[in-house]
């Protein structure tokens, strides 16, 4: 609500006051032809700030293995993961401290050092590669997830926009793509896409097209350079159009979900604290996977610089990006491995739901792959090298679960996305700086 | 290769502050041979940079974009490599300033430009204000659109920064029906944009044309012909076709309207000729109104673009005093004074630790207060056509009482009671609350949720106040060694030692000083002297051997400072007036900016109105400006 009348009360209510929320019908039945095998999903849950590498890799190797300290909350689900150690990312290898590695994780490219004017990727991010190749299967192409709000300004110390840090999911070198960051309207964006109401839905497709027709009449009005920007609105107009066709025509879509939206309550607007505000987001990723909403999706705990207070973790007092810059300090490195380990259990409690969701023979985890990781091995040198990753879930059978695995220092974290991309059904030749796919990973 | 780093320390007249020895082209010669001619000389110069193409001044017009890149490896330390002799600290920044002043020299030597002014997209809070003023409607319908990230000058209206994501393209749909479904049900809203109705004689076609006569050319802020016109009645018989209701075909119809691209993109018609122009009188409508007022031109912005006189001189500077009058303007102040001072993180991704600090995080008034000082402290200065030197120390603050209980402050409002409405407040000697600096959102922004960092708040001063950032820290910076003997106990101690490591020093010299002396405003911004047990410590010393004492000599010591201030401000408020980042051009027009605020003893006023009457805001530029490398990659497209 905006008022003007300047009063505290006024002042304070600001944005975001709830609007009237849509109403909900009944979810459609979809019309859909008997499955053949459960699709393959794929999500990237990315922590800021690196970790305490003293107490991350597990001891031994292959099949037979230890979890470490920061690993344990995994343990029962130890069979159903991969640690894999010593990737990095050659193209994050430069000066700055945070944005470079952290925007960079799913590109492995080198970004452009810009505040904005030549923002630049030189790539786009393995998710989005694989959603522009299989996003016409689902209501949404993928889900990008956050709980930061987009951090503001320009980080004028290093010389890079913030945006590079509040991004992973790159659709082109130049279009990071905006996250939500409130479960409610996650919810509501899943619930709409995945059960269109008929008589909205013939009259969206009807605005869209007379949309598509101003645009390309404004297109040829606009200088050469400007038409970019156009081309970008027509661009996204014709993709929801196209979804749109694709969800009044049920019967394209070959696999039909076991569970759909609204069996489960709506969560809330407003999250009391981050524990539950980080709960609520992974539900939304369980719940469009176990819906056959979307396929893929990317979640950041927090932008890159996370200043995020972890008070509220028994034995911590400092904040996040605070603690990873310990500087060999025993209390600090304590403290940093506690807030690694409590995202693990975030991560943790993601997979045991993904696993309770039952899918045919299985279930959902595993159909899944789900991978973990920072951008950053320890933080106080902004190091790049031996990356904290662990993929958990089958990918349908095709991940060799249940490994530590452990390569030659410096192998190319491209090589493990060739691999989750073959698993995923979008094989590539390459990607980025990749040699091949990383032996192993699949079963 | 960008020129940010040209313009941070160019336009910011970055490390003036710091004592510099000149430098001369031939100083300059003598620096690059003695650290860059191990590789960088002759046939086999690595990376194609040969030192011979540099030895003229005549190089700085031939090679700018080399130049700058040799300017930014050596700013940032990557150059010389790790491991081969590296010049002094002191020497880099000389180098860096000289060359710098030689691309400005080159770069204005054309004049000035108006620079790029690229197509964009509205942003969220734009959006939103857009449709209230549109439909009078005053409900937030962008607070569902995704939050826009900050580009140039670090503003979320940034051409450059406003991408588009599939989500826009659901969430435009969904806005629109919202806004729609909430305006067709209050009267107020109805008579705004439902300017007609069938019945009388009046036929539904007709009615339906007379409204989108009216509201197509006030949502696109231009006239519309009628092939526009055509488009929007054509979704008006498909709906009554279909059966549907006068009412509801005319709002389909709008909601067409409030989905074109025409709408949602701040578009100007493009200047054919080569040279700059005056820009349409509609399209300054729309850049003055959403520098002002951050949303959609008003109607009689639109009658004055139609008569054609908007662009005069005397006209124009009638609008800013006006539009600085209405209660739109909070909007701006707002978006400009939080995210310059990074005040809009507050309470969301900066918040003061719940358990340290109760009084706070329990009381969601306190809080309000507390964020808005700063924005209503702005807004009095520029109401009133204050001096812009406010900002860094004032006789006056705006608070309630709630605030005044937080900084100790037992005084009346001049006028008015501030229980529940911040008011202005005189304030007594030694109340330390003088300026922005003495304001709890930013002391707070500027600290740790559970304590104070005089590294935090020295960067954030370098930054946000004096616009000249520390460089970033060397790669992999190896961790202090630990001390021998007892460990470091104070944040004091533990910093001096940080200093006494010459690779930390040459930044953390310059950082921590001026945090220092904020030391008796605790993480929240309450008054202390004593931390932890022991007396606080707020001395600083500047490396140009400045020192102070606490919060009021510091303010001192930046009032002597202020021309530095003054030009971080005038990037600040013309980077959020063209909605871009500043190229190495508009420097020149800054400096002209910048002596016209001198010369009016730095009134508000005439900050926001040289800045209107610049030549990047009224003109466009035109299809083959000068120098090609002057241009960013955004003038190249155009």
């Amino acid at each position: 609500m905006r008022n003007f009348r300047l009063s505290r009360r006024t002042l304070l209510r600001g944005a975001g006051v709830g609007l009237g929320l849509p109403w909900l019908e009944a979810m459609a039945p979809l019309k859909a032809a008997a499955p053949v095998k459960a699709p393959v999903r794929m999500a990237m849950l990315y922590m800021a700030n690196g970790i305490n590498t003293s107490m991350w890799t597990p001891e031994g190797k292959g099949r037979d293995f230890v979890l470490s300290p920061t690993l344990a909350p995994l343990q029962d689900l130890k069979n159903e993961i991969q640690v894999v150690s010593n990737l990095w990312n050659a193209g994050a290898d430069t000066g700055d401290g945070h944005y470079v590695k952290e925007s960079s994780i799913l590109t492995c490219t080198t970004i452009s050092k810009t505040l904005g004017v030549d923002i630049n990727m030189h790539g786009i991010s393995m998710d989005q590669l694989a959603a522009q190749r299989t996003g016409d299967r689902t209501p949404l192409p993928s889900l990008e997830l956050g709980i930061e709000p987009e951090s503001t300004g320009v980080d004028g110390n290093v010389g890079y926009t913030r945006v590079y840090g509040c991004h992973i999911a790159w659709s082109s070198p130049t279009t990071p793509l905006a996250r939500e960051i409130n479960p409610r309207s996650v919810y509501d964006r899943l619930f709409r896409a995945a059960s269109p109401q008929g008589n909205s839905l013939k009259e969206d497709t009807v605005l869209l097209d007379r949309v598509l027709g101003q645009s390309k009449k404004l297109r040829s009005q606009v200088g050469a350079g400007d038409r970019a920007r156009i081309d970008e609105y027509l661009e996204i107009v014709r993709s929801l159009e196209g979804r749109l066709e694709r969800a009044s025509d049920g019967t394209k879509s070959s696999w039909k979900a076991r569970a759909s939206i609204d069996s489960v309550a709506k969560p809330t607007e407003a999250p009391r604290d981050h524990a539950e505000h980080v709960r609520l987001m992974l539900d939304m990723i369980a719940l469009a996977f176990q819906t056959d909403t979307t396929r893929i999706s990317t979640f950041m705990f927090g932008n890159a610089v996370s200043g995020q207070n972890f008070r509220f973790l028994e034995g911590v007092t400092d904040t996040h990006h605070e603690v990873s810059h310990h500087t060999k300090d025993p209390e600090k490195l304590k403290q940093y491995h506690l807030i690694n380990r409590w995202h693990i259990e975030q991560y943790a409690y993601l997979l045991r739901k993904l696993q309770s969701m039952k899918e045919g023979e299985g279930t959902v985890l595993d159909n899944s792959m789900i991978l973990f990781g920072s951008a950053l091995s320890d933080g106080n040198s902004h190091n790049p090298h031996k990356l904290p990753l662990v993929l958990a879930g089958r990918g349908g059978g095709r991940i060799a679960a249940g490994q530590h695995l452990v390569y030659q220092e410096d192998t190319a974290v491209a090589n493990l996305y060739v691999s989750m991309l073959d698993a995923f059904g979008t094989p590539v030749e390459r990607f980025a700086d990749s040699t091949g796919p990383l032996p192993g990973v699949l079963a | 290769m960008p020129f940010f780093l040209l313009l941070l320390l160019l336009l910011t007249g970055a490390w003036q502050c710091f004592a510099q020895p000149a430098f001369s082209f031939d100083d300059a010669q003598i620096f690059l041979k003695t650290y860059c001619a191990a590789c960088h000389q002759g046939k086999g110069a690595i990376a194609g940079f040969n030192l011979a193409q540099f030895s003229t001044p005549e190089s700085f017009h031939e090679r700018g974009p080399k130049w700058n890149s040799i300017l930014n490896r050596v700013r940032n330390n990557e150059m010389p490599p790790r491991g081969k002799p590296a010049p002094p600290m002191a020497q880099r920044e000389a180098f860096t300033v000289w060359a710098l002043a030689s691309l400005k020299t080159e770069a204005c030597a054309g004049g000035i430009v108006p620079g790029p002014a690229p197509v964009r997209r509205l942003n969220r809070t734009e959006y939103s204000s857009t449709i209230r003023d549109l439909l009078n409607l005053h409900v937030d319908v962008g607070a569902g659109l995704p939050a826009d990230g900050a580009g140039g000058e670090g503003f979320d209206n940034a051409a450059e920064t406003l991408f588009l994501s599939p989500i826009h393209a659901e969430k435009y749909l969904d806005a629109a029906k919202q806004a729609l479904d909430f305006a067709a049900k209050d009267p107020r809203s109805r008579a705004k944009f439902l300017t007609a109705k069938p019945g009388n004689g009046v036929t539904p076609p007709q009615a339906a044309r007379k409204i989108l006569e009216e509201f197509v050319p006030r949502a696109f802020r231009r006239p519309v012909d009628e092939s526009d016109l055509l488009v929007y009645l054509g979704l008006f018989q498909s709906a009554q076709k279909s059966g549907k209701s006068f009412d509801d075909s005319i709002l389909f119809a709008i909601r067409g309207v409030l989905v074109s691209p025409q709408f949602l993109f701040r578009v100007e018609a493009v200047n054919p000729g080569s040279e700059p122009r005056l820009l349409d009188d509609y399209a300054l409508a729309t850049r003055l109104s959403y520098f002002l007022w951050g949303s959609t031109p008003d109607s009689l912005l639109l009658a004055l673009a139609e008569a054609g006189k908007l662009h005069e001189p005397e006209i124009l500077n009638g609008q800013v005093a006006r539009m600085l009058r209405n209660t739109k303007s909070f909007d701006f102040v707002q978006s400009f004074v939080e995210q310059w001072l990074g005040t809009r993180a507050l309470g969301q991704t900066i918040r003061p630790d719940a358990k340290l600090f109760p009084e706070y995080s329990g009381d969601e008034e306190l809080q309000g207060d507390i964020r808005y000082q700063p924005v209503l402290f702005f807004r009095e200065i520029l109401s009133n056509d204050l001096s812009l030197l406010n900002l860094l120390d004032s006789k006056f603050t705006i608070t309630t009482k709630k605030l005044q209980k937080l900084y100790g402050l037992n005084v009346k409002p001049s006028s008015g009671d501030n229980t529940s409405a911040p008011q202005r407040i005189e304030l007594p000697e030694d109340s330390h609350r003088g300026g922005l600096l003495g304001m709890s959102a930013v002391l707070a922004v500027s600290s740790h949720p559970q304590r104070t960092s005089p590294v935090l708040r020295g960067k954030w001063m370098l930054d946000a106040i004096l616009g000249t950032p520390p460089p970033p820290p060397p790669p992999n910076v190896p961790p202090l060694e630990e001390p021998k003997g007892d460990a470091p106990k104070t944040v004091r101690e533990l910093l001096d030692r940080h200093r006494a490591d010459p690779v930390c020093a040459s930044c953390h010299s310059r950082i921590d000083p001026m945090g220092f002396a904020l030391e008796n405003f605790d993480a929240l911004g309450r008054w202390r002297t004593a931390d932890n047990g022991k007396p606080v410590d707020a001395k600083g010393e500047l490396t140009d051997g400045t020192t102070f004492d606490g919060p009021d000599q510091l303010k001192a010591v930046l009032l002597q400072k202020k021309g530095l201030f003054v030009r971080n401000l005038t990037n600040k408020m013309l980077g959020y007036a063209l909605g871009r980042g500043l190229t190495l051009k508009d420097s020149c027009v800054v400096d002209s900016i910048l002596a016209e605020v001198e010369r009016n003893n730095y009134s508000a006023h005439s900050l926001i109105n040289s800045v209107v009457m610049s030549m990047p805001f009224r003109y466009q530029t035109g299809a083959v400006p000068v120098a090609p490398w002057t241009r960013t990659k955004a003038d190249r497209k155009l």
